[in-house]
């Protein structure tokens, strides 16, 4: 089952998005020079966004990337991008290793069910079968440390544990690579705590974590790498001890 | 079963290719059906949070229906109680299964924008994901059904696995119109509009609350009428009447072509489906 260790190659990736409904004439091109959002264009009739330009990756098994850059420069494109929901327009993404994304805290949480049953159905999503979710409800629900809570509906719940909730759920499930946007800094002191000794484990299983976010503390905590994206266009991965000339640059 | 330890995604492009991933999304969703029976539970369970009586709710307005539309044409039109009642409540409920399907259909992508957008799942498990809800609401239904017939002792007429072969026709030609306004419905936002104001036309213009002998020189307006086909190879059997060979020519010809474009479709699409969201 654990034949090849987890790595992720993107070549030359390029990901641009359709506008749709937008009418084209009134987007002006000035706001391709705008620095924030990627670049505005026209390929085959439709307006697009170039959120992603020729972006070249190689991680292997121990990398903890970290990305930074500006509001719109392609972060959470490129870790969509990489969990599979997008599919490049030009160049390729390969991934090797079960793939955990936290992306959005509200993936699979219907607000109305309980903790319990969002567990069940965030499990579901991330292919594990009732009898395993059955089997690891226990440590999840501890992890989660909302004790009575659970059996509540999700809606009663603050962000805080909406937060606690999503991340033991998304974790419980064995992953190799793990992407995570920006929101990692949920939840109390204590959760952080917790979630950080979670996070370190996963990586030493030798797995891939990939971490979007503007805080340097942060990326230095949890990241050996780090690569910086400007307008789709990514820089060199490089060594965490550069971060602050990256930062500068 | 271990899911997905190896992704990847190119640029690729041409007929050839598309269609191969296509056909790889189908068949991933086979081998995920338990996800997509489990989605469409949580929603069942889900949506009649709180309500005592769940989808039998519906079950129950179906049955107030059947009544009182079942008492009054029977009155208007002349004919006997004891066949148009059963009449009408199997085709209310049968044509409910059409509706729901399609109707919800529009919503199977929109709805499923979150996790379309973060996951790598195959599309098809959504598209399924609908069906089976509309199979487990039918199921709620099917109380009518049973009563209806033993109740009017059909049951001693009735040819079952007929009208199950039929179910399986109604379901696969609901199943590709429903993946196809869900596409359609994803990158338009007018067409769930459309599509309910044509199933509720389409309600109307079938032999639900009529019977198709009274239309005399109008024959055509039936063949042509594929919700009449649909709904008569579930029907009739239960009713113990014959279905006309030719319903099942139009039937397994609309499923193999509905099936066939909506794939194709679905094959130049689905790369841009996760934007149109």
């Amino acid at each position: 089952m654990k034949t090849p260790p987890a790595s992720i190659i993107c070549t030359d990736l390029t990901l641009r998005f359709p506008v749709y409904g937008v009418d084209a004439k009134s987007l002006k091109k000035a706001l391709a020079r705008v620095a924030v959002g990627g670049r505005l264009g026209r390929h085959s009739g439709v307006t697009d966004v170039t959120a992603l330009q020729s972006v070249s990756l190689k991680l292997q098994a121990g990398d903890r990337l970290g990305l930074i850059g500006h509001n719109g420069s392609g972060k959470t494109t490129l870790l969509r991008a990489l969990s599979g929901a997008y599919e490049p327009d030009e160049g390729s993404i390969e991934v090797q290793g079960r793939i955990a994304a936290l992306l959005d805290l509200g993936l699979g949480i219907d607000p109305s069910a309980t903790g319990y049953e969002n567990i069940r159905l965030r499990g579901r999503i991330a292919g594990l079968t009732s009898k395993e979710i059955d089997e690891r409800m226990d440590e999840i629900a501890a992890f989660t440390g909302l004790g009575p809570f659970l059996a509540m509906p999700v809606k009663t719940y603050s962000a805080g544990m909406q937060g606690r909730l999503a991340f033991a759920a998304a974790t419980a499930v064995e992953c190799d690579v793990l992407l995570m946007d920006e929101w990692i800094a949920v939840g109390d002191a204590d959760f952080q705590k917790l979630a950080h000794k979670r996070l370190l484990k996963l990586v030493e299983r030798a797995g891939i974590l990939v971490l979007a976010t503007h805080e340097a503390p942060l990326l230095k905590l949890y990241c050996n790498k780090v690569m910086r994206l400007d307008g789709g266009v990514a820089s060199e991965v490089m060594d965490i001890r550069k971060l602050d000339e990256l930062l500068a640059g | 079963m271990d899911t997905a330890t190896h992704m990847l995604r190119t640029g690729q492009r041409g007929t050839l290719f598309q269609l191969q991933m296509a056909g790889r999304d189908l068949r991933n969703s086979f081998g995920r059906m338990g996800l997509a029976w489990s989605l469409a539970w949580h929603d069942v369970s889900s949506r009649y949070r709180g309500s005592i009586l769940g989808p039998f709710w519906i079950t129950l307005s179906m049955g107030l229906m059947t009544l009182g539309i079942g008492f009054l044409y029977a009155n208007l039109f002349a004919i006997e109680l004891h066949v148009f009642l059963p009449y009408v409540a199997l085709g209310i409920v049968f044509f409910a299964v059409m509706t729901g399907t399609v109707n919800e259909g529009c919503e199977t992508f929109v709805q499923a924008a979150g996790i379309l957008s973060q996951t790598s799942l195959p599309m098809f498990t959504f598209v399924w994901r609908t069906v089976l809800r509309n199979l487990i609401n039918l199921a709620h239904h099917l109380v009518i059904v049973v009563a209806v017939l033993i109740f009017y002792g059909y049951w001693r007429t009735a040819n079952v696995p007929l009208a199950l072969l039929g179910l399986v026709l109604m379901v696969l030609n609901a199943g590709w119109l429903s993946m196809l306004v869900g596409i359609a419905s994803a990158r338009f936002r007018d067409i769930p509009q459309i599509v309910t104001s044509v199933m509720q036309f389409a309600l109307f213009m079938s032999p639900v609350f009529w019977k198709p002998g009274r239309l005399k020189d109008y024959q055509a307006f039936l063949d042509f009428n594929p919700f009449y086909h649909l709904l008569e190879a579930v029907r009739a059997p239960l009713l113990g009447a014959p279905v006309q060979a030719g319903s099942y020519l139009f039937l397994v010809g609309m499923a193999v072509v509905g099936w066939l474009v909506t794939f194709l479709i679905f094959a130049r699409t689905r790369r841009r489906i996760v934007h149109y969201l």
